[in-house]
C-alpha cells in the first residue's frame, strides 16, 4: 500500500557474507558437518556447543521461517564475516558479527527482518498521526 | 582446536559406547581424554561400568559433556536441565498464561498473525480513542502508527487488541471511562521491532580525571492502529464510503470471534 509495513514484508534479501578460513567466522561457519549429523542422531540439545554452526543449524530454520525473504550465503576469504541486509525502499544494512555465538547471529539477522530499512534517526515524536484532531484543535475562541 | 579434540574424543566414546558395550575401548577412549580421576579409569568393571561413567560427566569438560548426551538417557536429561538452566539466565521461559498475563498487565492482548486474507486495513474513520500500554498514553485512530516500548511475546505482523482504552471520541460524542472502558477495544498490528537512535551517556568527574561514555539503543515496537471498537463511527459524506462500511461489518465479527 505505502512505504510502511501494513503486512508486507520490507527486508527482501539477506546475504550472509562469511569465511571459510578465519576464526571470526567460527559462529558462521558450516562447522564439522560430519558431527553435526552424528548429533542430530542423537538428541539434538546442543546450544552450548562450541563452534555450532550458524548455516548449519540455524540458517535453514530461518530460511523456513521467512519465506518472502531471500537468504544467500556468501563466501569472502579474508574478512570478517556480516550480514547485509536489503530493503524494499532500496536501503541496505550491513552488520558486523565477528566472532559471534550462533544465536547472537541469528538475533542481528531477526532484527534485520523485523526492521523497517528506514534511516535511523532520533525520534520527534512516538505519535505519528495524518489526522491530528477529530473533534476540532483546541484555540483560544473555542467556547463550550 | 582444543575442543576440536575434546568433541573428538566424544564422539569416540559415544561411538565405543553405541557399538560395543565393553570395557577394553573404554578404558582406551578415557585414557586418551585423560580424566583427572583414577579411580573410575580402574572401575570400569563390566557390571557396573554405567555407574561410573555417569561420574565422568562431572569431571569430563563443558563441551564434551554437551555432546555425550546421545549416549544415555540419564546423561542426556542432565544436559538439558543444564541447558535449561543457561536459557533462563539470559531469558526466563514464560508459559502461555504468564506471557498472558504479563501482556494484559501491559495493555495488550497477542491475537495472531496478520494473514494475506486479512483485510484490517481501513480508510479513516473519525474517531479516536486515548489507550494505554505500559505507562504512556497515546490519541490514537485509525491509520496511526505509534511507537511503544518494545513489546515482549509478539512477533511483526502480530495483531494486538489493546484494552486499557481510557476515552473514546467521534465529532459528536466522548465516552470517558472510570478509569477504563471495559467494553472497548482497539486494535494494532505490530510492525516493526527496532532500535531507537543511539544515546550517548556520558559521565565526567570534573579534575578527576574520570569519564564513562556508554552508548545505548532503547528497543521500540511500532504499532499501526487498525480500528477502533466501542463507539459509533459516523457515516462518512462520500459516496464511496457507505460500502465500505458495510464491508467492515462481518470483518469485525470475525475478528471478534
Amino acid at each position: 500500500m505505502q512505504m510502511a509495513l501494513r503486512g508486507v514484508w520490507q527486508l527482501k534479501k539477506l546475504i550472509v557474507s562469511y569465511c571459510d578460513w578465519g576464526g571470526s567466522s567460527r559462529g558462521i561457519r558450516l562447522f564439522w558437518a560430519l558431527l553435526e549429523r552424528e548429533l542430530a542422531l542423537g538428541i539434538l540439545v546442543n546450544n552450548m556447543l562450541q563452534g555450532w554452526a550458524f548455516m548449519e543449524s540455524e540458517l535453514p530454520t530461518f530460511k523456513e521461517k521467512n519465506p518472502q525473504l531471500e537468504v544467500v550465503t556468501e563466501l569472502i576469504r579474508g574478512q570478517h564475516p556480516h550480514l547485509k541486509g536489503f530493503y524494499k525502499n532500496k536501503n541496505e544494512r550491513v552488520v558486523c558479527v565477528k566472532n559471534m555465538t550462533p544465536e547472537d547471529i541469528l538475533l542481528y539477522a531477526t532484527r534485520l527482518r523485523n526492521a523497517l530499512g528506514r534511516k535511523v534517526v532520533k525520534l520527534k515524536t512516538r505519535h505519528v498521526t495524518k489526522h491530528p484532531s477529530v473533534q476540532g484543535t483546541w484555540t483560544t475562541d473555542v467556547k463550550f | 582446536m582444543a575442543h576440536r579434540r575434546c568433541l573428538h574424543s566424544a564422539l569416540l566414546h559415544a561411538t565405543a559406547l553405541i557399538s560395543l558395550k565393553k570395557s577394553p575401548p573404554l578404558s582406551i577412549v578415557k585414557a586418551l581424554t585423560s580424566k583427572p580421576n583414577p579411580v573410575i579409569t580402574t572401575s570400569n568393571l563390566e557390571p557396573s561400568w554405567f555407574i561410573p561413567w555417569s561420574y565422568v560427566r562431572h569431571f569430563s569438560s563443558r563441551k564434551s559433556d554437551d555432546s555425550e548426551n546421545e549416549a544415555e538417557m540419564e546423561e542426556s536429561s542432565d544436559g538439558e536441565g543444564e541447558s535449561d538452566e543457561m536459557a533462563s539466565d539470559m531469558a526466563r521461559d514464560y508459559s502461555p498464561e504468564e506471557k498472558e498475563a504479563e501482556a494484559a498487565a501491559i495493555g495488550y492482548k497477542v491475537v495472531g498473525p496478520l494473514q494475506r486474507s486479512d483485510r484490517v486495513f481501513k480508510d479513516y474513520e473519525p474517531v479516536f480513542a486515548v489507550v494505554q500500554i505500559g505507562s504512556h498514553q497515546f490519541k490514537v485512530s485509525n491509520g496511526d502508527s505509534i511507537f511503544t516500548e518494545r513489546l515482549k511475546f509478539c512477533e511483526v505482523n502480530d495483531k494486538l487488541i489493546l484494552n486499557k482504552v481510557l476515552l473514546l471520541g467521534s465529532p459528536t460524542q466522548t465516552i470517558i471511562g472510570r478509569p477504563i472502558l471495559p467494553d472497548a477495544a482497539v486494535h494494532a498490528v505490530v510492525e516493526e521491532h527496532a532500535l531507537d537512535a543511539k544515546v550517548i551517556i556520558f559521565k565526567k568527574k570534573r579534575r578527576k580525571n574520570y569519564r564513562r561514555t556508554k552508548g545505548h539503543r532503547q528497543e521500540l515496537t511500532k504499532l499501526r492502529i487498525t480500528d477502533i471498537q466501542g463507539i459509533e463511527k459516523p457515516e462518512i459524506k462520500t459516496d464511496g464510503k457507505p460500502l465500505k462500511a458495510a464491508v467492515k461489518k462481518p470483518e469485525k465479527i470475525a475478528a471478534t470471534a
